[in-house]
């Protein structure tokens, strides 16, 4: 097995410290053929296929997820795919998420209640698992006590115990699936029944020159924001914190300068790259930096990688807030451009903000070793420890 | 014309590139601002002073290159 084989078999198991491995696949072998996909990790290959999708597809071939239609609008190509995003964007604006804001606010502050006095918590279990979560469920009007519920059916369709075995992911995440879309159903149902301020009630009131979505475009639209939404955020949560912890002079910045973090979270967010990669699919036989892909092929664009590349970020392992042109593609570009991503903005700078106004020093439990997950970067637990204030 | 309109910069989007990153609108406040769907309009066309070099923050902080400033 060939170094840069390790380091991809490695990712999929969830690295640590990623970027020596982008740039040594950069370096290497920018566009490699590994058993499972060819890996895109150079920044100008990455943008050309994010943009190209007439080429590289995010359909239902990319990427099996247990969903028994594709998910909209993910997996649905241009030009249909507009129809979708013209109905949706206007719900996910920056506009729109700072109207939430203040809600998300209380929120990150009565997680934060919950263990301030302690001088100790799992970050991940108590604040970036349930904080994104709970945003979610307040956002699509559903009721806050399905939360529990609600994570259990969501890992059983990203991370589902089995997929590992004989199982394909889909046909071991399919249980959990069918839950969720029984669940939306329900939903639906309650949302048509009572109309309230929320995304959900906004999507069912949509229409495209004159036609609603159907129930299961409604359902498609759910399941993706369930597989798109929670994870994504939680991962950029503990990346951050992981990175804050370590680091305390960057730590140091967001408490003394705060106008400095929205400039921040868009340097962590290009450093960490907390989705590292996304899932296409050739559509045709096309070549990419003089190698040839066939029609039929998965191809992974390393979004970490992309924002890594020297060609376009001057010293791209040297973190700095200030960093100014910052175009990073951690929602990835084109068409598919994260849907969330000024939600996700929203909720991260937030959570930052309260949580360093109230906890501005905090440091990983001593002698704790990290252990990382399988594919997208969280942690199973993140033991911090930190000085109580005294009342 | 001469004198002050020689010195401006004209600022355009290219809407077919746009896919609403909102960087220009969120760095570059006085430029470009967002329409329903999050994609950027521009607010003021020819720029100078202060407003270019907010301009040039938006141009080159678009991750799909979809700004040109041009003199």
């Amino acid at each position: 097995m060939t170094q840069t084989d390790g380091f991809v078999d490695q990712s999929a198991m969830g690295l640590a410290e990623p970027q020596p491995m982008y740039k040594a696949l950069r370096e290497s072998t920018p566009v490699f053929r590994s058993p499972r996909s060819v890996v895109l990790s150079r920044l100008a290959d990455i943008e050309m296929a994010l943009k190209h999708t007439e080429l590289f597809s995010s359909n239902m071939d990319a990427v099996d997820l247990g969903n028994v239609r594709p998910l909209i609008p993910l997996q649905i190509d241009p030009p249909e795919h507009a129809k979708y995003r013209r109905i949706l964007d206007p719900l996910f604006t920056p506009r729109e998420m700072a109207r939430r804001e203040p809600r998300v606010t209380e929120l990150v502050n009565e997680m934060i209640d919950r263990f301030a006095d302690r001088g100790e918590c799992d970050f991940h279990a108590e604040f970036a698992v349930p904080l994104p979560c709970t945003v979610f469920l307040q956002l699509l009007g559903l009721p806050l006590e399905d939360l529990d519920k609600f994570l259990v059916w969501k890992d059983g369709v990203i991370r589902p115990e089995g997929a590992q075995g004989h199982q394909t992911h889909g046909e071991a995440a399919a249980p959990a699936a069918h839950q969720i879309y029984d669940y939306f159903e329900r939903a639906i149902e309650d949302h048509i029944a009572n109309p309230r301020d929320d995304v959900l009630s906004a999507m069912i009131a949509a229409d495209v020159g004159g036609q609603p979505l159907s129930r299961e475009e409604l359902l498609d639209t759910c399941f993706l924001f369930l597989i798109a939404g929670l994870d994504t955020v939680t991962d950029s949560l503990d990346c951050f914190f992981v990175f804050l912890a370590r680091h305390p002079d960057h730590r140091h910045q967001l408490v003394e300068q705060p106008d400095v973090l929205p400039s921040a979270i868009e340097e962590l967010l290009r450093w960490e790259t907390p989705v590292p990669g996304v899932a296409r699919v050739a559509i045709q036989d096309v070549e990419v930096g003089g190698c040839p892909i066939s029609k039929g092929e998965r191809v992974s664009p390393l979004l970490g990688a992309a924002n890594t590349d020297p060609a376009e970020f001057p010293d791209p392992e040297f973190v700095d807030f200030a960093r100014n042109p910052n175009r990073h593609r951690a929602f990835g570009g084109g068409p598919h451009r994260c849907l969330g991503s000024h939600l996700a903005r929203m909720e991260l700078r937030v959570a930052l903000r309260e949580f360093h106004r109230r906890i501005p020093d905090y440091e990983i439990a001593p002698g704790v070793e990290l252990t990382y997950t399988r594919g997208l970067r969280s942690v199973e637990s993140l033991p911090l420890t930190f000085p109580v204030s005294t009342p | 014309m001469r004198g002050r309109a020689a010195r401006m910069t004209r600022v355009s989007v290219d809407a077919d590139r746009c896919t609403g990153h909102g960087r220009c609108y969120t760095l570059a406040p006085d430029v470009f601002d967002a329409d329903e769907v999050g994609h950027s309009i521009v607010l003021v066309e020819d720029v100078s002073g202060e407003l270019e070099e907010q301009a040039v923050v938006g141009e080159q902080n678009c991750p799909e290159q979809a700004i040109t400033l041009s003199r």
